[in-house]
């Protein structure tokens, strides 16, 4: 009986995609201005920067670690950036490579690190995380980079398809299918799922499990850096605090996408759509709950609330797909 | 003399003792009343803090939400006396429930539900952190009773603050909960290997939940003695506490797999953790820098005890996988 409900439909991008819709719908009816071209715009550039925290965060999920450091190392990556543009006056083009390689550098400290001492990695990017961030507020004095060329603020703010997308999101959708082909088609995309999955079984079949944890976290520093190119795009200046203090601010849409999207804990499984799913969950309930006016304050509250309730709703999903599976 | 040396604090203790010598020969102002004033209150408040966490990581697991009990628990506390004017004994007591159920709450769905404690925490922490600003709307209570006020700022005699003497008695109930109690061994038994707790007979559901219990409850604390601290209870209360609350167990030598901990090395943690940020703040070296050096610290501690192991493994020839 099991065989005639599509395998899509027992997946869990199938489940997001299901409560994407119905979050639309009730935000739809019950707020004005949420179907406007202002939200819907607004929401696009959130989405995007979302859709990048989420993938940086997966990457390095996938070895079975964290990377509390994403926002730390992304805001870092940033103020380097306006630093090269503003003070060096480095061409654009320039500055997005020395940024990405930056971000990629402070990825593989945490992966060298990570690997070399064999300590869980939460407590690698624990203490890389303020070293950064501490790095970053010293050299910078706590002062932002306002005077960025025009060329790349006015890109943060261009509209697209009919003044409803914007550039930042097409950039994040694109970078979901380049990762989507890395895993699914390519050798080493497949090293770095098979040393997740099974780190022995990987380094039995000749693949070097350090080598690929380190890439893992150079992906993620890389996908970090670009998510704080992104983010001074739209803000129009780089700016120490953009992401709160120590970079907090990102870690709840970088935890929430990958784990909503069905990325395991415990490594070895990735889901790029379900991780690009779940960033867009996460912030249509944001801004819905903002847009029914729950009060200010409260959002926090309804939020987690929300995600406690996405998580168990996944678990009574798989609990219920194991026991059919197995009556069949 | 060599069982001692094989002792987590034991290094831990010598760093202290030098580093303490070492940064007062140069700063005489170190060993001044005061400073060790200011030192022994912060000891104290994340002594409270580290042991909430240290806890979880004896389970092998970890717990976000710390700081946002502590929090919730802080404004609570100050809401019911300064908005309801309840007297402080029921105060303390419906603050001591609240992280009691804050902490209930983590375990329950935590060994229920089979999902990561980060994950749940990371929610609870959301939820107990939004439940605070919706309450405070933000603004901090001011209206605190004179003998709280009286507790977190008064000495015993001396340099001594009366704020020492809780902190110092749960350190004591701790170390007997996780060396001569069955639940602290059970705890430790769990956070080493569940499967293998369970086959022994060990209730996943009551030691998971009682760890948490105990993190809730000793956050509730931290949070009530910062109150004490501060004299006024803030919504920003515990935003901080995260990466102290790891630091010290870490450096006191918890292996974050769950499984062992080191009660004595914990505080002895938490104690070089105070040591360093006051020396810096002594030597006006900029904040920023306290920060990058606790990352150090951890980093440093990491390796030490990674380089620790491996002796250990060549010493005793066991094969290990790791």
């Amino acid at each position: 009986m099991n065989n005639k409900i599509p395998n899509f439909v027992k997946t869990n991008q199938f489940g997001l995609l299901i409560l994407v819709i119905v979050f639309i719908c009730i935000f739809s009816f019950s707020t004005d201005g949420f179907t406007s071209r202002f939200n819907i715009y607004a929401l696009s550039r959130v989405v995007a920067l979302d859709i990048m925290i989420g993938l940086a965060m997966m990457v390095v999920i996938l070895t079975g670690g964290l990377n509390l450091s994403l926002g730390a190392l992304g805001v870092s990556a940033a103020m380097f950036g306006g630093w090269c543009m503003e003070s060096m006056g480095i061409p654009i083009s320039i500055t997005i490579i020395l940024v990405l390689a930056f971000g990629s550098f402070l990825g593989w400290i945490n992966g060298f690190v990570t690997v070399r001492t064999g300590v869980h990695s939460f407590i690698v990017t624990l203490a890389t995380m303020s070293i950064y961030f501490g790095f970053m507020t010293l050299l910078t004095e706590a002062e932002a980079f306002r005077k960025l060329p025009e060329a790349f603020t006015d890109f943060g703010s261009l509209k697209l398809f009919n003044k409803y997308i914007s550039p930042l999101l097409i950039i994040s959708v694109l970078t979901c299918f380049v990762l989507y082909y890395i895993f699914k088609y390519t050798d080493i995309g497949r090293k770095l799922i098979a040393a997740g999955a099974n780190p022995d079984a990987a380094e039995l079949s000749g693949i070097s499990v350090d080598r690929m944890f380190i890439y893992c976290h150079m992906l993620s520093g890389f996908l970090a850096a670009l998510a704080g190119i992104m983010l001074t795009a739209r803000i129009g200046a780089a700016i120490p605090s953009m992401a709160g203090h120590l970079g907090f601010d990102w870690l709840l849409p970088a935890f929430l996408a990958p784990v909503l999207g069905g990325t395991l804990l415990s490594g070895g499984k990735v889901t790029v759509f379900g991780t690009m799913l779940g960033a867009i969950l996460v912030t249509l309930i944001n801004n819905g709950l903002y847009l029914i006016d729950v009060g200010e304050f409260w959002v926090r509250f309804f939020l987690g609330i929300i995600l406690l309730g996405a998580v168990l709703l996944d678990r009574a999903r798989e609990y219920f797909t194991v026991k059919n599976s197995i009556v069949s | 003399m060599s069982a001692l040396l094989k002792k987590d604090w034991f290094g831990l203790g010598l760093v202290l003792i030098f580093g303490s010598i070492l940064i007062s020969l140069f700063k005489p102002a170190f060993i001044s009343p005061f400073n060790l004033y200011v030192l022994m209150l912060s000891v104290s408040l994340m002594l409270v803090v580290a042991m909430s966490q240290m806890i979880i990581i004896a389970i092998g697991q970890m717990n976000l939400s710390v700081g946002a009990i502590g929090g919730l628990v802080a404004i609570s506390f100050t809401g019911l006396m300064e908005v309801y004017s309840m007297s402080i004994f029921p105060a303390v007591l419906i603050g001591l429930l609240i992280g009691l159920a804050c902490g209930f709450i983590n375990g329950y769905i935590t060994v229920k539900t089979g999902i990561s404690a980060f994950i749940i925490t990371l929610a609870t922490l959301y939820i107990f952190k939004g439940m605070n600003l919706g309450i405070t709307e933000a603004q901090p209570f001011y209206e605190i009773p004179e003998a709280v006020k009286f507790f977190g700022n008064a000495k015993i005699f001396g340099p001594i603050p009366y704020l020492v003497i809780i902190p110092i008695i749960i350190t004591v109930l701790m170390w007997i909960l996780m060396n001569r109690t069955s639940l602290g061994r059970y705890m430790l038994a769990y956070g080493n290997n569940v499967q293998s707790s369970e086959l022994i007979g060990i209730s996943s559901t009551k030691i998971v939940i009682y760890a948490h219990v105990i993190s809730g409850l000793l956050a509730a604390i931290g949070g009530m003695l910062v109150v004490c601290r501060l004299q006024l209870g803030t919504p920003n209360i515990g935003d901080s506490w995260l990466l102290p609350s790891f630091a010290a167990p870490v450096i006191g030598g918890a292996i974050l797999a769950g499984g062992k901990v080191d009660v004595i090395a914990t505080a002895f943690g938490v104690v070089l953790v105070s040591i360093i940020s006051q020396a810096l703040v002594i030597f006006k070296i900029d904040p920023f820098f306290v920060q990058i050096f606790l990352g150090f610290m951890i980093l440093l501690a990491v390796f030490i005890n990674r380089y620790r192991e491996y002796r250990e493994e060549r010493r005793t020839k066991v094969f290990s996988d790791e």
